[in-house]
């Protein structure tokens, strides 16, 4: 649209009537982007949501300090890779949420979930304080336990702090207190009943993380059958590799290097102590508060089971 | 041939040498992607997925950039009949760019850590937004580095009552590039205001200063091929540009559908983003004219291939697949999912990366000052990456189908267990392309480093090819038969997704949307396939005469 000398020019008009149409096309947009944040829109804000003391912002930075977004998606945008989480808080409850992500390299099983309800305030985020009451009113969380439980995820175990995992939850919250009109769309169907849904004992399903005692021991037996419901092997390999906390394999009548510097010999008095008060000795290496006391979820019995599990693993016996 | 007019023009080869090493460097972490796809334990707690999927979506971000910014160097004096304003800022801008992109890819790592770096409220060295990763201090050294691009476009520039279409398509774009960029430097707290404003750089940058380059640089290139008429191209490139921004402002509304923003949002996105693909069917028209106005064999086979590629994917990934889920009704289900996949890995590697190995193409061998090169393995290496990325765009799409079937329709979210396993066949498929698109990367790059640095090997012997057949001349009528049916695969496609709303579907019956991606995505990418190859057959027939690099008489074309 060069003029060439001679000829009439126009392309100076045809340029500001195009300049025309768009900057009023950019008044419409403007008005519309201002509809879209008013009050009187009724959107949910981060300061009207908190979580058990823990702030939605700064559960936001968390979310993107992590990239969270490089393999899930959040409204839809981010990486198709995990599931999409704008709505998980809602669908599946705290107390799930707050068993699985210290350890996200394994589904919770119910007696994790179980664990965080004995937290007043994860329970009164929950609105239940009894397993049962919970799993009726959060079904997804049945139904992640029934057929995921102690099965290995898809996800890395991120070392994630306790105060970082609070902050997420409390965004998650805020997320799925958000209306983003009727998006994603309610299935009409229970999918469980299709063939798509993997049974929960198919061999073409992870391995469950809880490995076989090597002593057949009954008590050692009923110990690692409580390990891996109670959701300890989660976080602890049966070997002596590091998941979350540290490995069980060969760690009976081992000396133990605390963070305070002193050490410790890893016997049943040790083992129980750590299971019942978990931050009285923390390993060196390992942050303090991660791990829930489960005195109020095991009975003495129980956790003897569990300690003869973790000497059936091996180590220096005294 | 025609020498290199100015020397400045000269500045412009390291960006290309540049986009090659980066461009090689995406496609291998997209294909560790593809591997991590199918086992996910792959290098995790090591390079997890996200980290390295935000090394893909950053390099391929910014050697498409590398790419505009040699190619706006090379044309720039040509435009402008005088040498680049300020070289030595350009160099600056070269060695910033390396920095940049060291930095970031390091950067990027502690997220694996969740270290962002918080000061003032701003992450400092990544923030886990998708496309926009880079943290606060690579973001102010982007800023500076537009600036510049910004500075010497417009000072190398004439007056602006000089100005053509071209001029005004450039120097906007270099000037929106840089305006866009800054509503991507501030941490917002609220997750609908951060995804609104987010979707300013992403979407404007693509839709409204992206495309806007891409015409502009478009309609030059056939200018200096096919001494096109620059007062015809002009014409193209303002209707291009005028439509661009008038869908593409308001269609920006299709990324408001779902993120928190009121539900009018969904009337304005799918009636403006619907109109979007029309500058992009004008472009399309454009090369098919400007092309055949002669008759003149085409002198560089590499560089014409790689712009009919582009314009091409720009048509098919941009336009057909965009419409396909831009109205509301589609885009409820595709949204979140693999089939955006398909459309964004064929309109931005289409659209923007083929662009920038055409100007690579075409520039290099001028600026190496060769009388002529072999072109085989340049022709060779755009069928593997064109074929690659079209079966990319295919699994990606088949994929998407079944996932928004298992994970939405059937509400199934165990990704690991039910999600992933139904995705299997789609999973598998995408390295298979991967692995032919990566053939493709390192012969071209291999091709385009080394070219004039090898022994001549001798070009292919002129045989008389008759244009009968296959590669008899292709008239109007044909390429708007070849385009009606690319776009009637396009509307089956568009019912497919639409047919998720169906009640027999939403109830657990899959045969109506698997059938019509079935029969929508391999018709359409076959019959893009076969076009392209169609219209390269054509020009084939003309090629006997000794080639002329330089396929333009600069001062005519120009006048």
């Amino acid at each position: 649209m060069s003029c060439a000398p001679g000829e009439p020019c126009e392309e100076g008009l045809k340029r500001r009537r195009a300049l025309i149409v768009l900057g009023l096309m950019g008044v419409l947009f403007i008005a519309l982007s201002a509809a879209s944040f008013l009050d009187s829109r009724g959107q949910v804000v981060p300061a009207a949501v908190s979580y058990a003391g823990y702030d939605v912002v700064e559960g936001k930075r968390v979310f993107q300090a992590w990239n969270c977004m490089g393999c899930h998606t959040i409204v839809g945008n981010g990486a198709y890779f995990g599931p999409d989480l704008t709505k998980l808080y809602g669908k599946v409850g705290p107390a799930w949420i707050e068993a699985f992500l210290p350890s996200a390299g394994a589904w919770p099983t119910r007696g994790a979930v179980q664990l965080q309800l004995q937290n007043a305030a994860i329970a009164a985020e929950a609105g239940v304080d009894s397993i049962d009451a919970y799993l009726g009113k959060y079904p997804a969380a049945a139904e992640r336990i029934t057929r995921r439980g102690a099965h290995a995820t898809q996800m890395p175990n991120l070392p994630l702090s306790r105060e970082e995992i609070g902050h997420l939850i409390a965004f998650l919250k805020y997320t799925s207190s958000m209306n983003t009109e009727g998006w994603p769309p309610t299935p009409r169907v229970d999918g469980l009943a299709f063939a798509q849904a993997a049974p929960a004992s198919a061999s073409s399903l992870p391995a469950p993380v809880a490995a076989q005692p090597s002593e057949p021991a009954s008590q050692a037996a009923r110990g690692a059958d409580l390990a891996r419901d109670t959701g300890c092997t989660a976080c602890h390999a049966s070997s002596s590799q590091r998941l979350v906390g540290p490995g069980w394999g060969g760690l009976y009548g081992s000396e133990v290097a605390l963070a305070d510097g002193s050490k410790a010999p890893a016997d049943d008095a040790y083992l129980t102590e750590s299971i019942v008060a978990p931050d009285a000795k923390i390993v060196a290496g390992f942050a303090p508060h991660m791990m829930p006391a489960y005195d109020t979820l095991l009975d003495e019995g129980e956790i003897a089971a569990i300690v003869a599990y973790i000497r059936s693993l091996g180590g220096a016996h005294p | 041939m025609i020498r290199i007019e100015y020397q400045t023009q000269r500045l412009s080869l390291r960006f290309f040498m540049l986009m090659l090493v980066l461009f090689f460097f995406q496609a291998g972490f997209g294909l560790l992607l593809a591997a991590q796809h199918i086992d996910p334990s792959l290098l995790a707690g090591t390079l997890n997925f996200n980290i390295v999927r935000a090394e893909h979506t950053n390099l391929g971000i910014l050697w498409i950039l590398s790419g505009f910014i040699g190619a706006i160097l090379y044309v720039g004096p040509l435009l402008s009949k005088r040498e680049l304003a300020a070289p030595a800022l350009i160099k600056f801008l070269f060695y910033a760019v390396i920095a940049v992109v060291i930095w970031n890819v390091v950067a990027q790592l502690y997220a694996q850590q969740g270290l962002a770096l918080w000061y003032m409220g701003q992450p400092l060295l990544q923030e886990g937004l998708e496309y926009l990763e880079g943290g606060r201090i690579v973001d102010v050294v982007i800023l500076i580095g537009f600036a510049i691009l910004c500075y010497v476009v417009l000072r190398t520039f004439p007056k602006v009552r000089d100005w053509n279409e071209i001029h005004w398509g450039l120097g906007l774009g270099v000037m929106a590039l840089t305006l866009v960029w800054i509503f991507g430097m501030f941490f917002v707290a609220r997750l609908d205001l951060q995804e609104y404003f987010r979707w300013y750089v992403v979407h404007y940058w693509v839709e409204g200063v992206w495309e806007v380059i891409h015409i502009s640089l478009v309609g030059f290139f056939l200018v200096l091929m096919f001494k096109a008429d620059v007062k015809s191209v002009g014409f193209a490139v303002f209707w291009g540009i005028a439509l661009v921004w008038l869908s593409g402002l308001l269609g920006n509304a299709h990324h408001y559908f779902w993120i928190g923003t009121p539900e009018f949002w969904q009337f304005w996105g799918s009636l403006f983003s619907a109109l979007e693909p029309l500058p992009l069917i004008f472009c399309f028209w454009h090369i098919y004219l400007d092309a055949h106005q002669d008759g003149k064999p085409v002198a560089n086979m590499p560089a014409f291939s790689f712009l009919l590629g582009s314009v091409v994917l720009e048509q098919v990934g941009a336009g057909i697949l965009g419409f396909t889920m831009t109205f509301a009704l589609t885009n409820v289900w595709s949204h979140g999912t693999w089939v955006t996949l398909s459309h964004a890995h064929l309109a931005l590697f289409g659209t923007f990366g083929m662009l920038g190995l055409a100007a690579a193409y075409y520039t290099v061998p001028l600026m190496r000052g060769l009388a002529g090169f072999d072109q085989r393995p340049g022709r060779l290496a755009f069928w593997l990456v064109f074929t690659g990325m079209l079966g990319l765009g295919f699994a990606f799409a088949i994929g998407g189908t079944v996932q928004v079937f298992v994970y939405r329709t059937l509400g199934l979210d165990w990704f690991g267990g039910d999600v992933a396993p139904a995705m299997q066949f789609a999973k598998l498929l995408v390295p298979v392309f991967g692995l032919v698109f990566m053939v493709g990367v390192c012969l071209l790059v291999y091709d385009l480093l080394t070219l004039g640095m090898r022994a001549h090997a001798s070009d292919e012997a002129a045989a008389t090819v008759a244009p009968a057949g296959w590669r008899r001349p292709l008239s109007g009528w044909e390429t708007g038969l070849w385009l009606l049916g690319m776009w009637i695969f396009g509307a089956i496609i568009t019912l497919g997704l639409l047919s998720f709303n169906l009640p027999t579907v939403r109830e657990g019956s899959k045969l109506f949307p698997y059938l019509m991606a079935g029969i929508g995505y391999p018709g359409l990418l076959l019959t893009t396939l076969l076009f392209v190859a169609r219209f390269l057959r054509s020009l084939d027939a003309r090629s006997q005469v000794a080639p002329d690099l330089s396929g333009a008489r600069l001062g005519h074309a120009l006048s």
